[in-house]
């Protein structure tokens, strides 16, 4: 579980990379991404979780995300990811997300 | 400057930590001037991807600065983003600003997705590229039905001002 407080964007970039990386390589393990707190993305923090996607698709490991809030949401409709991130969570739902 | 327009600036270092203060000082004179806080956020967005992008691509890794502009008229808030680096091919970009469509998320770009959401959160985007990059985002002020008042100004009345 990785919970992201406050903004993700270009400043935040390096810091989310070090502290997903590891999680994100750990293909044995559901990975749950909670944005309850997130208060501010762009096209950078959009692309870096399309990036943790992407690694644990290939991999054929579990991921989520979780949690929205509605500002986001909207973000991620309008860009189209989340046909892709729903899509993962459907799986992740499907195959028990329990780990 | 035309005429009734309030214009505030403010010049931050090309650094990605410096960002949010352009969000915080858009943030201020948004709300000043009566943009709903769905439209602040819209703009925030974007004008963060403006600064972004400077940041990005303007300096190739040397200092540089950001100047930015805000254009406070009665109809409209325009923000004015410019760098001094070498200017982004923002018609390259422009190609691949788009959403992601539904293929397969190996096949899956995000570049020109800043462009595509300044597009999409502003009312007008432009872009001049002499002299490092000038990025001009505009959002109108969408007021209530009953303060469309210009537009519904019959003759007399107007003969009535004048």
């Amino acid at each position: 579980m990785v919970y992201i407080k406050g903004e993700l964007d270009l400043a935040a970039a390096e810091q989310f990379q070090r502290a997903v990386e590891p999680l994100a390589n750990d293909a044995t393990k559901l990975l749950v991404i909670h944005l309850d707190e997130l208060t501010y993305i762009d096209s950078t923090g959009i692309g870096m979780l399309v990036a943790l996607l992407k690694t644990r698709k290939k991999q054929g490991a579990r991921f989520a995300i979780e949690n929205v809030p509605p500002k986001v949401q909207r973000l991620f409709d309008l860009t189209g990811v989340s046909y892709f991130f729903s899509e993962a969570n459907d799986t992740t739902e499907r195959i028990g997300g329990q780990s | 400057m035309k005429e009734h327009e309030t214009v505030v600036q403010l010049s931050i270092p090309a650094d990605a930590q410096f960002i949010d203060i352009a969000r915080l000082t858009l943030y201020g004179l948004a709300a000043k001037m009566g943009f709903s806080y769905e439209e602040i956020e819209d703009m925030k967005v974007a004008v963060s991807e403006a600064c972004n992008n400077a940041v990005l691509h303007a300096y190739n890794g040397r200092r540089g600065m950001i100047h930015l502009r805000f254009e406070m008229s009665a109809d409209a808030l325009a923000i004015v983003i410019k760098d001094e680096g070498k200017g982004f091919d923002y018609k390259q970009v422009a190609k691949q600003a788009a959403p992601l469509s539904a293929k397969p998320i190996e096949d899956v770009k995000i570049g020109g997705l800043g462009l595509f959401l300044m597009e999409a959160l502003m009312d007008d985007v432009s872009v001049t590229t002499a002299d490092g990059t000038e990025v001009r985002l505009t959002k109108f002020r969408h007021r209530g039905e009953g303060e469309h008042a210009h537009e519904c100004i019959s003759p007399s009345s107007v003969q009535e001002q004048a």
